[in-house]
């Protein structure tokens, strides 16, 4: 109890400072209370998980009442086209795993022939990062685990190693496209970028981050390799996982297949779709999944309400959408104008020294904070550089893969490792030290957020 | 009718202490799938099932997985059941329990049970002690008694 008033007292103790901070650096009151209220979103987040809706409930009220933001403009920045993106998402994500398509990719893992310690790290660390790309990563987190705990049980090996190494690759795959990271869509709301750029500029880069991740985990990880291979030589094959569960090949898993295949496809298409018909930037990838899912909710229509109450994370989103208008009030009061000019004059106006302080805040910020807080506070302030005359497309590629890759830092980086790290500790018993996953989790954070910093520099595609 | 006329008041409890696996031998023996734990002071501490072993044994990730056949019994299964006897009953007990004061009606015991989905109830006196325990099958068949013509 004493504990959370001392969290409670410095929530209020930094925001109100950084409140009056902001009144002193030549902020108006009304864009000095909006820095404070995000300031209380954010540590709200940081210090009190269980709260962080309460806090964005009563802090947007606060703003509304005092005229910050007016109710039109509140509506106006909730970005209700993302969340109703990720509503439709998640409601194929709920058919998806009630046809059993998660099991059956679960089975496919257990089935890998001829096991090799090397041959297994690489197939979860690539089909980790794909399965991120393709569902968001919490969904695909959690059906990597169950395979590799299910493994590393059958040959008696300490599955930690294996472990971080789906949720490195799980976060470095993310990047890869909009539908990874709800940083991914909401970047791509805000900057007119398309699936076919993040196909185009994202995935290559996340494939080159992820082959050295795997070079870099193989290393690291050779001791946990060499054991596995001498159990798997004990043990022998692994007869016993290639039969240890089933799916039932059903018309329903191919109807869910065929579904998903053609969501994605159309949401692929999407741009090209948007300038055949006419139709405003990202109006198509925002509907696709909406089509979708009405199409599912039809088709299973008694199902309908649960996958709609269970399988939409309503408490997670409705905490973005207020997140969103707050951070829109920063922009809409002009606070986000004043942070962008004073970000200039300290990189004195130089467009490469900018993106490398928006790459490396966004890393250093997401490796503590939600990434979707650090990036909703970032993405007004890099719209207001626009208005000073920046190119954009580097800083909006600087806050994807900041926010993604910074998740790697530390083991509460992201949700793929609290939702890991969580199993982990529910079935093994296993609870993992800060520092045993900080090194693995720095190098790899280290050097493919260099990587990517010397792509946004040098090469002149990302420009 | 109140519910102390018709609880069993013979309580047969297990303590946090107690070694899991033979608490569940407690409730193979009794042929019932649950028990009250009752800490050394008396207190109603929590309610050690047949539901909670079985949650403990089984992955915990089962519904995020989605829908599959088990054709083979995973190893976990069995390294989890030989950990049940270096585990206490407080390390697998449910803490929400929902009670029944004595002096409550019958009618309002069966919404309780219907609502909370409850098989079974610890019931408590005014001091907030374990006097008795009531199954949904003694409120229905006290029921049964009270309006059958």
């Amino acid at each position: 109890m004493r504990n959370h008033i001392v969290k409670f007292i410095l929530l209020i103790s930094i925001s109100v400072a950084l409140g009056i901070c902001s009144r002193f650096i030549g902020l108006s009151s009304h864009q000095a209370l909006a820095v404070a209220i995000f300031a209380v979103s954010i540590l709200g987040t940081l210090f009190f998980w269980d709260f962080r809706l309460s806090f964005a409930f009563i802090g947007t009220s606060i703003l509304l009442f005092t005229r910050t933001i007016d109710l039109e403009n509140a509506i106006r920045f909730s970005s209700l086209e993302i969340i109703l993106f990720l509503v439709g998402m998640m409601v194929l994500i709920g058919l998806l795993k009630d046809a059993g398509l998660f099991a059956w990719l679960v089975s496919l893992i257990l089935r890998i022939r001829n096991l090799t310690a090397k041959k297994f790290l690489i197939a979860i660390a690539i089909i980790s990062a794909l399965l991120a790309c393709a569902v968001d990563e919490v969904t695909s987190i959690v059906f990597m685990v169950a395979a590799i705990l299910e493994i590393c049980d059958y040959f008696e090996v300490d599955p930690v190693p294996f472990i971080i190494g789906s949720v490195l690759t799980t976060n470095i795959g993310s990047s890869g496209t909009v539908l990874g990271n709800p940083i991914g869509i909401l970047i791509a709301a805000k900057s007119g970028l398309s699936f076919e750029d993040f196909i185009v500029k994202a995935f290559p880069l996340m494939l080159i981050c992820l082959a050295v991740t795997i070079f870099i985990l193989v290393i690291w990880y050779r001791k946990a390799l060499t054991q596995l291979d001498r159990r798997i030589k004990e043990l022998g094959s692994n007869e016993i996982l290639i039969r240890l569960i089933s799916v039932p090949a059903e018309r329903q898993l191919m109807v869910c297949l065929a579904i998903f295949g053609a969501t994605l496809f159309f949401i692929s298409l999407h741009h090209r779709l948007e300038l055949i018909l006419g139709l405003e930037t990202n109006t198509v990838l925002l509907i696709v999944p909406l089509i979708s899912s009405g199409a599912v909710m039809a088709w299973k229509w008694r199902k309908a309400r649960e996958y709609i109450e269970k399988d939409v994370e309503w408490w997670t989103l409705i905490f973005f959408l207020f997140l969103f208008i707050q951070a829109g009030t920063l922009k809409y009061t002009g606070a986000t104008d004043v942070f962008a000019k004073r970000l200039l004059e300290v990189v004195k106006h130089n467009p490469t020294a900018l993106t490398g302080m928006v790459l490396w805040m966004s890393t250093i910020g997401s490796s503590i904070l939600d990434n979707v807080v650090l990036v909703a506070a970032f993405v007004p302030i890099v719209q207001s550089l626009k208005e000073l005359g920046f190119a954009l497309q580097p800083l909006w590629w600087a806050l994807l893969f900041g926010g993604c890759f910074g998740g790697n830092i530390t083991m509460v980086g992201s949700t793929a490792n609290i939702v890991a790290l969580g199993i982990l500790e529910k079935e093994r018993n296993i609870r993992m030290t800060f520092f045993e996953w900080f090194w693995i989790g720095l190098t790899v954070g280290l050097i493919t957020t260099v990587i990517v910093w010397l792509a946004l520099l040098f090469l002149p595609f990302y420009r | 009718m109140k519910v102390k006329e018709i609880m069993t008041k013979e309580i047969v409890s297990v303590k946090p202490e107690d070694n899991a696996k033979e608490a569940l031998g407690l409730l193979f023996k009794m042929r019932i799938s649950g028990l009250p734990v009752i800490d050394s002071k008396g207190k109603l501490v929590g309610m050690f099932t047949e539901k909670d072993v079985l949650r403990h044994i089984l992955p915990s990730y089962l519904e995020k997985v989605g829908r599959f056949v088990y054709e083979e019994n995973p190893k976990s299964i069995k390294k989890k059941f030989q950990d049940l006897v270096n585990l206490s009953v407080a390390k697998l007990m449910r803490r929400e329990v929902v009670t029944i004061d004595e002096n409550t009606t019958l009618c309002e015991a069966a919404r309780l049970m219907l609502t909370q989905k409850l098989r079974r109830a610890p019931v408590l006196n005014k001091e907030g002690k374990m006097v008795g325990i009531v199954a949904r099958g003694d409120v229905l068949k006290a029921l049964t008694g009270e309006y059958s013509v």
